[in-house]
């Protein structure tokens, strides 16, 4: 029964890491950025959506509001941030964007304080028993809707013009514009959706801690950055596996080796060993 | 001096010996690392360990010294399996791996540190001019590194370093060179931190402080050794000069470092360089006419 | 003569496709080999196989009697293998000058101990101006190379291969992208390089330059190779002609 439980917690975990890692790995595949700065937009979004449900008592709204906000702050951060920049050598975006992530925590620091706030009436904080397993209705939530969410991002990249002009623009991009996509309106939208499910996962975080702060970006951020190298750097797939595998390592090793090194190191170690055997990561890039 | 101004210039050079180490790495030979922190982290630690054992304090500097320098050779020999983004990455988890194992360990005080350091012995005064001697000294030899053949090496290695082999440099050697320098620097300024701080914390040596290394040297001018220094000693006393910046410093370096990067990611030494080019170019402009 | 570089059964696959299958030929000292075939036939590989930056999936390579298959690049072009790029890849950072000069300085940082002990670059950089004088680019010596037209750029590679004083001179299309005066110039320079006794090996489409400077040539169509012999009695050769030649005016008519 501990396997199963361990298995499922980490599962629970890995989907959150999906749903932030996957805007990253989208972002580094069209753009070549490591878009630490992501982590800050995740953090927006948990901001947003507990504001918003606290003053309309309305969880969905609250949701949906902080998605679409946060994926345009998205958009208006690759206008005004990145676009500039894209022709420097890589360390150049990359050290950019560790600003920005920085001056964003201490923003929401002197704004909304240093300890954080919380929800009034807690959404979705009802048990759930499953199999004999006990989780809160916010865990299965936040599994349930990043299985939804990254499966209409599936159907929208596969089905429609848009994903595929979006899937042909991350292969080639010189070939793509001369075949009349315009490859700066698929950036936009890679920023957009990108933003936007990480301020879902913002939200649902919030929602299972009941805590919204300053730092809450960081931990996430670091590990999502982990996982996309672990995929295979703008591998989407790739990433999305890793994602899981990152949760449920974690969830055992916690356990097993949990007094030796404490979870975030037990990731970060993983992410050492996987990178000395595949240097490219568990999934080869493109 | 009063004893305030004494400690702000100790801090300032033991960041100086610290960032000049990245330098190494990340300026000279184009190696981005975001776990500076952990080496002089591991520095303190060695250092500290040491005193408590009853070394005298060249011994434990030197300790300190080795300990972080071949930590970074390791950590070098991973450079040599991941590239560019990749190694940007596994840097940043080599710093988090060390936070966590020293969180976890009793023989480093887990997180409450390690308390009840002595102090050199040398007074106030004294220590600080230690503290300098060996601060000049690291500015003198990455002077020396950046003009020698080594250097020129690097400049190869740090462009490209596929053509670099094409011109038979021993890539990886010099990889490891530059590590394990840089990496030693660090533990030289983690080892005099320790006798400065007289009390260790993990978070002393966490992703922030990584992060304000690298920001010290990208706002310099990445490479530029002068303008890393003047960097380090900026940022560094910035927040102390300026009382009412002091609660918003991670603020201003977070908006700093970004600023710098997307308006001038030459730092300070690209704009010095421009500067003396626009007054020479005038002057020479003024003599023609 | 004996075979100065011998190169034995080089096979190269890149995921399924088999990019250089069995491919095998010798450079005699003293020789002027040119290594020609349609696009995509396998020559670039063929030579980053030969100088190391790719690892081929079977095949050695002898530089002098001696095997160094299994040696990395850098000590292959210490052994004498000096290649330039047909992409080409200066150094930024660095001026035109000193891009040739470190090539020059091989010797000096060699020995990493005592590379971080020399400072002097004098001498380097004196006969670094000589090499860039030979290729005709010396004007431009003290200017970065960004910002370089690709007809200096291209000089430039050739500069840099030389000032490693190699046993072989590995040339990947080193006239593209010249006008016919500067491809005629590079050619002509390249060949009295050849003429005082240092092995070339070229990678050329131009076969105009190729049938007029080459003693030898070897042709690879498809990963293969198709002829290997005297340059008039090779490009007479029927499924050269057929390979090569047929696929070229196809390129002309298209």
């Amino acid at each position: 029964m501990l396997y199963l439980e361990l298995l499922i917690q980490g599962l629970i975990h890995g989907s959150m890491y999906a749903v932030i890692a996957v805007g990253l790995t989208l972002v580094y595949g069209l753009l070549r950025i490591l878009h630490v700065a992501h982590a800050g937009l995740f953090a927006l979004g948990g901001y947003l959506g507990l504001l918003i449900t606290n003053a309309t008592t309305s969880l969905p709204l609250g949701m949906f509001t902080s998605a679409i906000v946060v994926g345009i702050c998205g958009m208006l951060m690759y206008r005004l941030c990145y676009q500039p920049i894209l022709d420097r050598p890589p360390y150049v975006a990359l050290i950019a964007s560790i600003g920005l992530f920085i001056a964003m925590e201490e923003i929401f620091r002197l704004v909304f304080g240093p300890y954080g706030l919380t929800y009034k009436n807690p959404p979705l904080q009802s048990q759930i028993n499953l199999m004999g397993i006990t989780l809160r209705s916010a865990e299965v939530g936040m599994v349930i809707s990043a299985l939804i969410l990254l499966g209409i991002l599936a159907y929208l990249s596969q089905r429609t013009r848009i994903g595929i002009a979006w899937r042909a623009t991350v292969d080639d991009p010189e070939i793509s514009k001369s075949f009349g996509i315009d490859t700066i309106k698929v950036r936009y939208l890679n920023f957009f959706i990108g933003s936007a499910l990480a301020a879902v996962a913002g939200v649902f975080i919030s929602l299972l801690s009941n805590l919204v702060e300053p730092t809450m970006g960081g931990v996430p951020s670091y590990k999502a950055l982990a996982i996309i190298v672990l995929g295979g750097l703008g591998n989407v797939t790739g990433t999305l596996i890793a994602s899981l595998l990152l949760g449920v390592v974690e969830a055992f090793g916690t356990i097993y080796i949990g007094s030796f090194l404490d979870r975030d190191a037990i990731a970060f170690a993983f992410l050492i060993v996987i990178l000395m055997i595949r240097p490219q990561g568990l999934f080869a890039g493109k | 001096m009063g004893i305030y101004e004494i400690s702000l210039a100790t801090v300032v050079c033991i960041n100086i010996i610290l960032a000049l180490g990245l330098n190494m790495i990340s300026g000279f030979c184009g190696q981005i690392s975001l776990g500076h922190a952990a080496f002089y982290g591991i520095g303190a630690y060695t250092a500290a360990l040491m005193v408590k054992a009853g070394f005298p304090i060249p011994l434990t500097i030197a300790a300190g010294m080795i300990s972080a320098g071949v930590a970074g050779l390791i950590v070098g020999l991973a450079s040599l399996r991941v590239r560019h983004d990749f190694l940007a990455i596994t840097t940043m988890g080599v710093g988090f791996l060390f936070l966590g194992i020293v969180r976890q360990q009793e023989l480093l005080g887990g997180e409450l540190g390690i308390s009840g350091i002595p102090s050199a012995g040398l007074g106030k005064i004294g220590y600080l001019a230690v503290v300098f001697a060996i601060a000049s000294l690291s500015a003198v030899f990455s002077l020396w590194i950046k003009r020698s053949w080594m250097g020129f090496a690097f400049d190869a290695v740090a462009d490209d370093e596929d053509t670099a082999r094409v011109v038979t440099v021993d890539v990886g050697a010099y990889k490891l060179a530059a590590f394990a320098m840089g990496t030693a620097m660090a533990g030289v300024a983690g080892g005099l931190y320790t006798y400065f701080a007289r009390f260790l914390m993990p978070d002393d040596f966490g992703f922030i402080t990584s992060i304000t290394v690298l920001s010290m040297v990208a706002v310099g001018g990445i490479g530029s050794v002068f303008g890393v220094i003047a960097a380090t000693i900026i940022l560094t006393l910035m927040p102390e000069f300026f009382r009412f910046i002091s609660d918003y410093k991670l603020l201003v370096y977070g908006a700093l470092l970004f600023a710098v990067m997307r308006f001038a990611p030459e730092g300070l030494a690209g704009f010095a360089r421009d500067a003396y080019r626009r007054l020479t170019v005038k002057k020479q402009a003024g003599e023609t006419v | 003569m004996g075979a100065l570089l011998e190169v034995s059964g080089i096979t190269v696959r890149f995921g399924g496709v088999t990019a250089l299958k069995e491919v095998s030929f010798q450079v005699n000292a003293g020789e002027f080999l040119c290594l020609i075939g349609p696009n995509g036939a396998g020559k670039t590989t063929l030579m980053r196989a030969v100088t190391g930056i790719i690892k081929p999936d079977a095949g050695r390579v002898k530089l002098d009697g001696r095997d160094i298959s299994h040696r990395p690049t850098h000590e292959r072009a210490r052994l004498g293998l000096a290649l330039t790029h047909q992409i080409v890849r200066p150094f930024r950072s660095m001026t035109v000058l000193d891009n040739v000069a470190l090539a020059a300085g091989y010797q000096r940082f060699h020995h990493i101990l005592k590379a971080m002990g020399s400072v002097d670059r004098s001498a380097e950089r004196q006969r670094a101006r000589k090499y860039l004088e030979l290729v005709g680019i010396e004007d431009v010596a003290d200017k970065s190379v960004v910002g370089q037209p690709l007809g200096v750029a291209k000089r430039l590679e050739v500069a840099r291969a030389l000032a490693l004083e190699p046993k072989i001179l590995l040339l990947d299309e080193p006239l593209a992208g010249l006008n016919s005066v500067e491809a005629a110039r590079l050619a002509d320079t390249i060949t009295g390089i050849n003429r005082d006794g240092l092995t070339v090996i070229m990678i050329e489409h131009n076969l105009g330059e190729v049938l007029r400077v080459s003693q030898r040539l070897v042709v690879l169509d498809n990963g293969r190779k198709i002829a290997d012999g005297l340059p008039m009695e090779v490009i007479q050769n029927p499924s050269v002609r057929a390979a090569y030649v047929g696929k070229e005016s196809q390129h002309a008519a298209a």
